[in-house]
């Protein structure tokens, strides 16, 4: 099997045009993915995009595992869409077995997928700032991407990969300390969400910065099958919570953010309003959120069947293809990511760009990160001793200063 | 006649073969049948040109015992989504990709190519995806019959008898 896209040269001349790679390790990129730029002076003339570099062979594993552990699997897929990994691998089990789910499950699985999308997009808008060189930026937005994670971090327990979900249901309540917290916060970012909403439509050096880059007309975004933000931002109306409503979607009220840029700065500007909508579908969800039990019983033995779910993950269309046999293992899982299907467009929108602009136009797509989750259980041998912020930090000094290492002389803040 | 059912409608009025083939099996989700490998040719330009199924989301490859199934999955810009699925016998897993009606296809139909072992002809030069370099020949990880235990991660071959030793 031929591998043109890996094994190359480092870089290499023709007719004035250079052929290098950016990639898969580069600082640019969070990432390992490659690209592979053609350029003519500043300009670019091609870019071939090499993925796979992070294939872990999850569907595979899901077909030897029971449909209880594969949850635990599913959410794993993502760091930062965790939660709408679950949810759509949830609901196609549940849809399997005919299992209606109690309502206020559903609400609290909207409730943690509004505040998935807040820290997604916090995040990426803080990526994306410091890609232009607007790291003050980077810093106010990731300061509340911190406050969002505190609240998900209290409602389930951890950072990223909350384990919300169950199949039948969810796993944890909402308490009025937790829903306490939540609406503090939100009036918190509603404020700062506004500053940056502002901010973007004003900040001139921004503007100019991703206003052009990385277009991708409305056309296009039908040919290459773009999703979520990067299609909004180009006004094609696509968001699985309002064409297809499922769960407590069908009773909140949401309103499509688009676009007509059709350029970066078109999805920073859904990104940020989107950000003001998921606040507001949380309240409404704290206001209207059901009583009742949050999970029913599920067969371990699911009915053999197939089915296909679709989510609206922050980064846009989430696809599971389910296939029972009848038995508590599934025949076939398969996860089309958002990213996956961003990626077909990309080198469209590099194409004819200047090559300062080619790490932004990438980010610009949110390509999956891996976020790295902080424990805050630690097992040693027996005992599990769980750990406050605090301590967490001082066994990590200790960690590396037993490896020669000694990192307490660094003013870390909290 | 809602929506699903015209669309169920019309593709058995313009190909016959797909009566009792094609069925609505969830709410906005049409499945058909295996087709052929001839008889999907004949519907794709149907199903984007006047059914306006604009984008390809996807095709899911699945193990069918003596054959590879091909489910693509297409919508159109409201809640439906069709599911064709075309098989391919297992003796001579051969496709042609319809990358040059859907771009959008071109990485799924490479991944059929890796992970099944289906050659699918007429996509653009480009690197393959998802496997690795140096991966060996004739491993197809997805298919029902390929044990990753046993498969050596450090000498990247397969052991046909037992388990391999070094399974890092």
């Amino acid at each position: 099997m031929s591998s043109p896209g890996r094994q190359r040269k480092m870089a290499e001349i023709n007719n004035n045009q250079i052929e290098f790679p950016i990639g898969p390790q580069h600082p640019s990129l969070d990432e390992p993915g490659c690209f592979d730029i053609t350029l003519e002076g500043e300009k670019v003339v091609n870019a071939v995009v090499g993925v796979g570099y992070n294939h872990r062979g999850l569907e595979k594993t899901c077909e030897s595992r029971t449909y209880v552990q594969d949850l635990y699997i599913i959410e794993r897929v993502c760091g930062i869409c965790s939660h709408a990994h679950s949810s759509a691998f949830c609901m196609g089990i549940e849809e399997l077995s005919g299992v209606q789910i109690p309502p206020r499950a559903e609400y609290i699985r909207v409730i943690i997928a509004e505040l998935e999308r807040l820290h997604s997009h916090l995040l990426w808008l803080g990526v994306a700032c410091h890609e232009v060189g607007f790291d003050t930026m980077f810093m106010f937005t990731w300061r509340n991407r911190e406050k969002v994670l505190d609240i998900l971090a209290t409602m389930g327990g951890n950072r990223v990969n909350y384990g919300v979900n169950t199949i039948g249901g969810v796993r944890r309540d909402l308490d009025p300390a937790s829903i306490d917290m939540l609406q503090k916060t939100l009036d918190t970012l509603e404020k700062e969400i506004k500053y940056y909403a502002n901010l973007a439509k004003t900040e001139t050096t921004l503007i100019s910065r991703l206003a052009g880059v990385g277009k991708l007309s409305k056309e296009d975004v039908l040919k290459y099958g773009a999703v979520g933000p990067v299609a909004r931002a180009s006004g094609v109306r696509d968001d699985i919570r309002v064409i297809e409503p499922y769960g407590a979607y069908k009773e909140i009220p949401v309103h499509m953010i688009t676009d007509d840029h059709a350029d970066v700065f078109g999805r920073t500007v859904v990104r940020i309003l989107e950000m003001q909508e998921s606040i507001n579908i949380i309240r409404f969800c704290i206001q209207n959120i059901p009583d009742g039990p949050i999970a029913v019983k599920v067969p371990r033995r699911i009915p053999a069947g197939e089915v296909i779910i679709r989510v609206e993950a922050p980064r846009g269309e989430d696809i599971h293809y389910i296939r029972s046999n009848g038995t508590d293992i599934p025949d076939r899982v398969r996860v089309r990511a958002p990213t996956e299907a961003n990626w077909h467009g990309m080198t469209h929108m590099l194409t004819g760009e200047y090559l300062a602009d080619v790490p932004i136009t990438i980010a610009a797509i949110d390509p999956c990160y891996s976020c790295t989750d902080r424990a805050i259980r630690v097992s040693s041998g027996r005992d599990v001793e769980v750990m406050d912020w605090r301590t967490l930090r001082r066994y990590g000094i200790d960690f590396y200063r037993k490896k020669g290492i000694d990192l307490s002389t660094l003013a870390v803040g909290r | 006649m809602n929506r699903e059912e015209e669309i169920v409608s019309r593709l058995c009025g313009a190909f016959p073969f797909l009566t009792d083939r094609i069925c609505v099996r969830q709410k906005n989700r049409i499945f058909t049948d295996p087709i052929t490998r001839e008889e999907f040719e004949q519907i794709i330009p149907f199903v984007h040109d006047q059914l306006g199924f604009y984008r390809a989301c996807h095709v899911v490859g699945t193990d069918d015992g003596d054959s590879i199934g091909l489910l693509y999955i297409f919508s159109d810009q409201d809640s439906i989504l069709l599911a064709l699925r075309e098989s391919v016998p297992k003796s001579d897993p051969q496709a042609k990709s319809i990358c040059n009606l859907y771009p959008s296809i071109i990485l799924h139909e490479r991944e059929i190519i890796d992970l099944f072992g289906v050659m699918v002809k007429g996509l653009p030069n480009g690197p393959h995806y998802p496997l690795p370099d140096g991966w060996p020949e004739g491993n197809y990880p997805m298919r029902k019959d390929w044990d990753p235990k046993k498969f050596n991660k450090q000498t990247m071959k397969y052991e046909q008898s037992g388990e391999a030793k070094e399974n890092g």
